[in-house]
């Protein structure tokens, strides 16, 4: 059995009263587990479940927890587990279920332009013709204080969103992060039938995470269907995905560099990028590894492919990362820039629940290769990386070690991989029946992504929920900022490189 | 400081050369339709397999602005009839003609006076209008050192005031839309809009959303189109670049074999 994916009978498990609920998510967070997903359901008109599933206090542990509410409000979570605070949010959008005491009950996703009432994961219900009331952002008193907004077209080529300082002088007192605008509806596009189109959309959540979302949806798919991948397959799909964290850590090395004015590494890194992303592009066609994947196995061209000529231009491509690393992280004008600035504190890290390299480089030891392990990281465990200070520097450090030892990794497992494996034909295909929710883990670059379906009678599927490290994330990168001047934000903003899209679903 | 330039000699120049010695084999740029398309039933499997419909086996057309490059017709009709090529050549004029057929299409190109106006340097404020950053990213890329596409007099600005046009990737979400008006509104006329990858031409994979306006062309004009999923940075080059005739074109990709 793989250990990133679970199976809970939900026909068999009954849900629990909310005070049983809130006891299961404090327990859980007490005994070491992170929040991993957290969504509600509509199994029949106007009946709600809410389900939490935690885990990670030990390689392959999954709990389920599911609460009926009664009527359209529920008291907050949020207080037992802060980490709750957007999944709650995101909730009251989808479904118009209110968190009673919520510390920030802004909706997420729908701005002003929409109509009041419409909550598209609910039964259809006909939307008050009235706008929704705008958005409130917190306001911060006293003397001197003043706010800069920025956005929601940023000025670089990035994706959209709105950040709202409150200064006192230059330095910040809060950010408020308003996200939304990249909202596509992706949740609601993926329920239906399982098959290939989910792929597609899978890789479609976060473009250069296309690799870490495909295989926590094929694998999801396939413990659906009961038709696992062979190891071979399995080691590929890992392999694709520590080449898409090369590609993306040295990118982000070299986003860092840009922003500091250090052009060297920001010509250097983005060069290295490209070699990284055609090391995919052999692989599968695309410079970001889409069509990687198919359900039960890989796309018919991959298993041809032969180990030895990309293991040749992986050590060209380590040297030339390590060496051009290394200057860059131990020049005096990039560590003097980056110490000490965009401070998250482990404290902060673990209660906000942050994933990744954003949270190892704060000390916070969360990996989802060691603790949800695929077959191919179950059998060549790779070494967890950890720095302790949490500032940009130590964000900038994480990515360059792990990057290293990414590369050390596919030098061991690419000559075992072996020549792939035989995969489903045709779109769709038919689920056995009764009702399910599978979750599925993978470490993606950015952090830990949760995929979690919940599959009706008929085995179709009737909620799908996306976990993008990027949701974890975002409130961190508010933490992150205070105490800075505003002039650092774009250099902390870089060094958590968030996914807009992958939060906005 | 030393180090650091040797570490820069070492590696030298890393822009490609135009046009490239060639993209790896299994990239998956402009589709070629072979015969097998239009007389076999290479039309109909295309069509059953399609994630985005993309094929449409009445008419024997492609649309490649709601293409997503997956492959999947071409796996399943065995290459006969679709097959992809490693060319990135892929600018397009107007939506209608991202639909291929038999008939192969004239390269898209700028009309004469915005050729004379903007044909030596262009100045583009980029509008993410929620698409999923791949194409953001392309776009990005094609300013790197490798496809360096300043050398073109090609680049981004911060400011619609200070551009030439924008570039707009994505569906166009609701959530966007005012975003995208009011910086197309905010850029000095004459403008040009180009539209990056399957989600700002048709919605892409997101066709049909709550969210989304499947498209940029509902809401503001646009006069370049560049397919994708997301489209190779040198697709974003070659396109712009070739549609102000400063490249000299081939025939745009989709065009049946002969
Ligand atoms: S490659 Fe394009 S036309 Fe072919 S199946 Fe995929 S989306 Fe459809």
């Amino acid at each position: 059995m793989m250990r990133c994916v679970r199976i809970f009978d939900l026909a068999e498990s009954r849900p629990l009263a909310e005070d049983r609920f809130r006891e299961f998510l404090r327990e859980g967070i007490a005994g070491g587990d992170r929040l991993l997903a957290f969504f509600a359901e509509e199994p029949s008109p106007g009946r709600f479940l809410l389900h939490a599933v935690v885990g990670g206090s030990a390689p392959g542990r999954f709990a389920h927890g599911c609460a009926e509410i009664s009527g359209q409000a529920y008291s907050t979570f949020t207080d037992v587990c802060p980490a709750a605070h957007w999944f709650e949010r995101e909730v009251y959008d989808q479904f118009g279920i209110v968190p009673e005491g919520h510390p920030e009950l802004n909706p997420l996703r729908f701005h002003e332009g929409w109509p009041k009432r419409f909550f598209p994961s609910r039964s259809p219900e006909a939307p008050e013709a009235e706008p929704r009331r705008g958005y409130r952002f917190l306001q911060v008193r006293g003397e001197g204080i003043h706010e800069v907004s920025v956005g929601p077209v940023h000025a670089g080529v990035i994706e959209p969103g709105h950040f709202r300082f409150s200064c006192a002088g230059e330095t910040i007192q809060h950010l408020e992060i308003r996200l939304g605008y990249q909202h596509k509806g992706t949740e609601s596009l993926l329920a239906g039938k399982p098959g290939y189109r989910h792929l597609i959309l899978a890789e479609s959540i976060s473009g250069d995470t296309a690799v870490g979302h495909s295989n926590a949806c094929a694998r999801l798919l396939e413990a659906l269907l009961g038709r696992p991948a062979d190891p071979s397959a399995e080691s590929w799909r890992s392999i694709a995905l520590e080449l898409e964290r090369i590609a993306n850590h040295v990118g982000d090395l070299g986003g860092l560099a840009t922003d500091i004015g250090y052009l060297f590494g920001a010509a250097h890194f983005a060069h290295l990028r490209g070699q990284a992303l055609g090391l995919l592009t052999t692989l599968t066609g695309n410079r970001y590894g889409r069509g990687l994947n198919r359900i039960g196995g890989l796309a018919p061209r991959i298993p041809g492919t032969a180990p030895e000529p990309i293991l040749d231009r992986l050590r060209r491509l380590r040297v030339d990362a390590e060496k051009g690393g290394s200057i860059m992280l131990e020049a005096p004008s990039v560590v003097v820039r980056m110490e000490g600035t965009g401070c998250l504190r482990l404290r902060t890290a673990t209660t906000l629940g942050i994933v990744g390299p954003a949270g190892r480089a704060s000390g916070r030891d969360v990996d989802a290769r060691r603790d949800f392990p695929s077959p191919c990281f179950a059998e060549f465990p790779p070494t967890v990386i950890l720095q302790r200070e949490g500032d940009v520097l130590a964000r900038a450090r994480e990515r360059y070690e792990e990057m290293l030892e990414s590369f050390r990794w596919l030098s061991l497992v690419l000559p075992t991989a072996g020549a792939g494996g035989g995969a489903l034909s045709g779109g769709s295909a038919d689920a056995p029946s009764g009702r399910r929710l599978v979750v599925s883990v993978e470490e993606g670059w950015r952090g830990e992504i949760v995929h979690a379906a919940v599959v009706d009678e008929a085995g179709g599927i009737a909620a799908y929920k996306v976990v993008d490290p990027s949701f974890h994330n975002w409130p961190g990168l508010a933490f992150a900022v205070r105490e800075n001047v505003i002039s650092d934000f774009p250099l902390c903003n870089k060094s958590f490189n968030l996914s807009y899209s992958g939060a906005d679903l | 400081m030393l180090e650091a330039f040797t570490g820069r000699f070492r590696v030298g120049n890393t822009a490609l050369g135009l046009p490239p010695e060639g993209l790896p084999e299994r990239y998956r740029g402009a589709p070629r339709l072979g015969e097998e398309f239009f007389s076999g039933d290479a039309a109909e499997i295309g069509a059953m397999v399609c994630p985005t419909g993309a094929v449409d086996a009445g008419k024997r057309t492609l649309d490649l602005g709601r293409c997503v490059f997956c492959g999947y017709c071409e796996e399943a009709c065995g290459g006969k009839g679709i097959r992809f090529t490693p060319d990135p050549h892929l600018p397009f004029g107007t939506r209608e003609e991202l639909v291929i057929g038999r008939t192969p299409h004239a390269p898209a190109v700028a009309a004469k006076k915005l050729r004379s106006l903007l044909g030596r340097s262009l100045h583009l404020r980029e509008v993410s209008a929620g698409g999923c950053n791949g194409c953001d990213l392309e776009a990005q890329a094609a300013g790197n050192p490798n496809f360096d596409f300043q050398r073109f007099g090609i680049d981004f600005v911060a400011s619609p005031r200070h551009a030439d046009g924008i570039l707009v990737t994505g569906p166009v979400t609701k959530n966007m839309k005012e975003g995208l008006v009011k910086t197309y509104e905010a850029v000095a006329e004459p403008r040009i809009v180009i539209a990056i990858g399957a989600c700002a031409a048709s919605g892409g994979i997101f066709r049909g959303s709550h969210a989304v306006e499947d498209g940029v062309g509902g809401t503001v004009p646009v006069d370049l189109y560049i397919p994708g999923c997301p489209p190779h940075p040198l697709s974003i080059l070659y396109g712009i670049v070739a549609f102000f005739g400063r490249y000299p074109g081939r025939v745009p990709a989709g065009a049946a074999e002969p």
